[in-house]
């Protein structure tokens, strides 16, 4: 089964996704019951996706915020005139 | 006032409309650019950039997505234009991070087997591993770690992840698969110095 794994790791973002045809994702379900490999490879692929979906976005730092403020009303004025 | 009035009056010259627009989407239009960018100062200059084309550009807004969005696809463009000028490099073939890659026989693919990390969580302190994931997908290369925001953070369907990044979907999608290889691969490497032994 193991030089089969290739091909059904192509297919495992759709897998992942759950947009497969319902027939390979019977397929790719019984090889991961039988491979070890793929099945930690999809584990782990969902932990990871999971953590950075999990991880605390970085805020917009101060300084940043208080010079836009006068950027855009100076092109603001510029464009519009006021 | 809702987003569309607010659009008409911003859209008519009224400069504090178009500022509440900002307050609004300012903060998630960051966090956007950051993770695409990897760098706080390529960030803050995209995003300062990109709002003052928004003004440039606000009469040509139609409301078709909200003003969020739109205000992140400008972004968008913007980082393409500066990571284009960038060298990057590819990452491995999806084949090669499977156990065994590069190997002829069975017998030495079965002889490998890839770290099995459970629960993270439990392992690492959360910012350590809030340091340990943000550092894994900003090193990434621009265009995998584009279209990983794109689908995973922002979960926009692989279609639209395409369309934004002018790829066809088969392009896209082996794209998408191998960011997420390249991460699990960056982090069991993180997770097995701290585990141990690997699993075989």
């Amino acid at each position: 089964m193991a030089r089969k794994c290739p091909e059904y790791i192509e297919n495992l973002s759709d897998y992942l996704d759950g947009g497969i045809d319902p027939e390979l994702c019977a397929e790719i379900e019984a090889h991961l019951g039988e491979c070890n490999n793929c099945r930690i490879m999809v584990d782990t692929l969902r932990q990871t996706v999971t953590l950075c979906r999990e991880g605390k976005p970085e805020t917009l730092p101060a300084s940043l915020e208080k010079k836009l403020t006068g950027l855009l009303r100076e092109r603001w004025r510029q464009k519009f005139g006021k | 006032m809702d987003e569309k009035q607010l659009v008409a009056k911003a859209q008519a010259g009224d400069f504090e409309a178009f500022a509440k627009l900002i307050e609004a989407n300012k903060q998630k239009v960051y966090a956007f650019v950051r993770r695409l960018t990897a760098n706080t100062e390529d960030a803050e200059d995209i995003l300062q950039d990109s709002f003052l084309k928004a003004i440039d550009k606000i009469d040509q807004f139609r409301g078709e997505a909200s003003f969020g969005t739109w205000l992140s696809s400008i972004a968008l463009n913007e980082a393409r234009v500066l990571y284009a000028r960038k060298k990057q490099f590819d990452l491995k073939p999806i084949e090669d991070y499977l156990p065994g890659a590069g190997s002829h026989g069975d017998d030495q693919q079965d002889s490998i087997r890839l770290f099995d990390w459970q629960d993270p969580q439990s392992q690492l302190e959360s910012d350590e591993l809030r340091r340990t994931v943000n550092g894994a997908v900003d090193k990434l290369p621009y265009k995998y770690r584009e279209v990983f925001v794109l689908r995973y953070i922002e979960e926009l369907s692989v279609k639209e992840v395409a369309r934004l990044t002018k790829q066809t979907v088969a392009s896209t999608k082996s794209r998408i698969l191998r960011a997420p290889l390249a991460l699990r691969d960056m982090l069991s490497s993180t997770f097995e110095e701290r585990y141990g032994k690997k699993v075989s």
